[in-house]
């Protein structure tokens, strides 16, 4: 039976049925099969439980937040103060590239919004100064995906609500990775730039005075993130507070740089109520599933089965690690969470290793998802960095350019199984 | 007949989807002042918790409309990319029709609970102690708007398909390119995007 149902949902799925529909389908199918159909009358009354949760009121407070922070028009303003702090690096631009993304993704709902803004103001510079396109490019992609792992990511939120996980502790832990794969980025052009210098384009001029005049351009968004991260960790507010207080920043924000308006607050407004209502009908159907899931048992046999498998708990984790990364290169982040946590994050639970927390469990999904965004054939990432390449070029160039940092991020993936404190020390070191 | 409605359809959907980003802005206002006066005047105002939810509930389903008329519903493309587009059409309007399966659930059931709200006059554990059947007038509402646009979405692509309109059909129900998706969420952004052809692609 089991089996009939995994092919069809993967039926449904590459059928490109929305994901939605397949998971409350799949909710209806089981519920008939062991239930008798009597959990399905709930399905309306657990909508509305969830919806009241103030937790789920931050993912549209911090789309809102970046909504309104991607039309102030601070992109090309921050770049260029972005590079005055780190283009003397071997790679130049690059950096900054990763240094805009991360700084934008972390404001910014939307990875497409952010990779095409950055993506805009970055690539006439390729020619402009005599850049490898390939690892340009994939210093684009590769940089769009940090913002899921910085807090606030909403991603995070959505697992920590799926698993009972806390927001603030996952928010801790995504730090130092974080961090760690920034640098890690970093490193991974600096290495390619001094093996070939030629890579690293010409020298950019700059001077600390310059340095130093830039600084009020970073201001808002580290401001920003100060604001609402800092609040967050300081116990003095709720994720969903700290969002709140995040979006009334950003109006003022965008008051002082004179883009608010009407117009602009519509725009934000219709970016942030259609991505919000995106996320939401896949995850009230996946809270569904879950509760459907939760009475058949069907983790007991998931259960069963990986224990019959005889594998050490580091080998289990490392099949769902290569499970993730197959099931990345064909499907879109978000959905790959809410299908499989249901029944894979029971199976982390039952391991038994202590190192191995919901936590730690939330930051390696979620490097997996950053994974999942640069890698071929379908990576968001590759084609929206693609997508703004005004002369055009093979889509090709992208997708290796990328293939270093994703490098990267498999080396961080395994530093997170060998060494769980990366995630785990800095919110127990807090919490506990 | 069917372009006026679907037409028409937008017009309300983009109304709902500014009323409920309006009503999220000033839920974001309450909740700060909230924060602002606990944390500098020591006075709490309990609520703005309650209303916020209430606010999320409500403005998130007013949105599904938007956001089908958008077609920005996730969908897996990594084969639909690969069918010629009768097939892709066949599988936009079979798509539909199981989210419209799908919602009609949904849609009734959260029917049944506002009645029942409503009819044992159900409050609120909290404090305010707020009538339920308010907010979830809201809140089925929007399931409702959305109910409404499926069907006739799902006949309108049915009506295209059977006239072998391909075009209408992925206008109406398919996937959108990723040139499409950029430039939706770009919108009244400085963005520059090629209007050379990229593979479609996922959200």
């Amino acid at each position: 039976m089991a089996f009939g149902i995994i092919i069809g949902l993967m039926i449904l799925v590459l059928a490109a049925v929305p994901v939605a529909a397949v998971l409350g389908i799949l909710s209806f199918v089981l519920d008939n099969i062991s239930m008798g159909g009597t959990l399905t009358p709930a399905l309306a009354e657990i909508y509305w439980d969830k919806s009241k949760e103030f937790i789920l009121v931050a993912v549209p407070m911090f789309i809102l937040l970046g909504e309104i922070m991607l039309r102030a028009g601070i992109a090309r303003r921050m770049y260029a103060a972005v590079i005055q702090w780190v283009s003397w690096l071997p790679g130049g631009l690059m950096h900054a590239n990763i240094g805009s993304c991360a700084i934008f993704a972390a404001s910014s709902g939307s990875s497409v919004a952010t990779a095409a803004t950055v993506g805009t103001v970055a690539y006439p510079e390729i020619r402009a100064r005599g850049y490898n396109e390939r690892l340009f490019l994939g210093s684009l992609a590769a940089g769009g995906t940090i913002g899921i792992l910085i807090p606030p990511s909403i991603n995070l939120i959505i697992y920590g609500l799926l698993t009972d996980t806390s927001v603030p502790e996952l928010y801790l832990a995504g730090i130092i990775p974080g961090l760690i794969l920034s640098i890690m980025f970093m490193l991974t052009i600096m290495i390619a730039c001094l093996y070939r210098p030629a890579w690293g384009g010409s020298k950019i001029e700059t001077s600390w005075g310059a340095r130093v005049r830039c600084l009020p351009d970073l201001l808002p968004p580290i401001l920003l993130f100060v604001a609402v991260v800092g609040s967050i960790y300081a116990g003095i507010a709720t994720p969903t507070e700290a969002a709140s207080i995040g979006v009334c920043m950003a109006v003022v924000i965008a008051a002082a740089f004179r883009t608010l308006s009407f117009q602009m607050l519509r725009e934000a407004f219709e970016g942030t109520m259609r991505t919000t209502a995106m996320i939401m009908l896949i995850v009230f159907a996946a809270i569904f599933l879950n509760f459907v899931l939760g009475f058949m048992g069907i983790t007991q046999a998931m259960l069963g089965f990986i224990a019959d498998m005889g594998l050490t708990p580091v080998q289990t984790i490392l099949l769902i690690v290569v499970f993730y990364l197959f099931l990345g290169m064909f499907m879109e982040t978000l959905s790959m969470m809410l299908t499989t946590v249901p029944i894979v994050f029971p199976i982390v639970m039952a391991l038994g290793v202590p190192e191995f927390s919901d936590v730690w469990f939330g930051i390696l999904i979620t490097v997996l998802m950053e994974a999942a965004l640069i890698t071929p054939p379908i990576g968001v990432n590759l084609y929206v960095v693609h997508g703004i390449r005004a002369r055009g070029g093979h889509f090709n160039d992208v997708a290796i350019g990328a293939v270093p940092f994703l490098l990267a991020m498999l080396v961080m993936i395994l530093m997170l199984v060998a060494m769980p404190d990366i995630a785990t020390w800095l919110p127990t070191l807090v919490y506990h | 007949m069917f372009a006026a409605i679907h037409t028409r359809l937008e017009k309300i959907s983009q109304y709902a989807v500014w009323v409920g980003g309006t009503a999220l802005l000033a839920a974001a206002l309450m909740v700060t002042v909230d924060v602002l006066c606990r944390k500098i005047f020591n006075i709490t105002m309990s609520g703005s918790d309650e209303y916020s939810g209430y606010v999320f509930s409500a403005t998130t389903t007013w949105a599904y409309s938007f956001c089908l008329l958008h077609r920005s519903n996730v969908r897996i493309d990594a084969l639909y990319n690969l069918f010629p587009r009768p097939v892709t059409a066949l599988l936009d309007v079979v798509g539909l029709s199981l989210l419209l399966y799908y919602m009609s659930y949904m849609t009734y059931f959260a029917f049944i609970s506002f009645q029942n709200s409503w009819v044992s006059n159900s409050i609120s554990i909290t404090t305010l102690g707020t009538p339920q059947w308010i907010p979830q007038l809201f809140w089925v509402a929007g399931l409702a708007l959305f109910f409404i646009t499926l069907c006739f979405v799902v006949l309108y692509s049915l009506i295209a398909l059977l006239q072998r309109n391909w075009d209408l059909v992925a206008k109406l129900a398919g996937v959108p390119s990723i040139i499409e998706v950029m430039e939706e969420e770009t919108a009244g952004i400085d963005v520059v995007i090629a209007t050379a052809d990229a593979p479609a692609s996922e959200k």
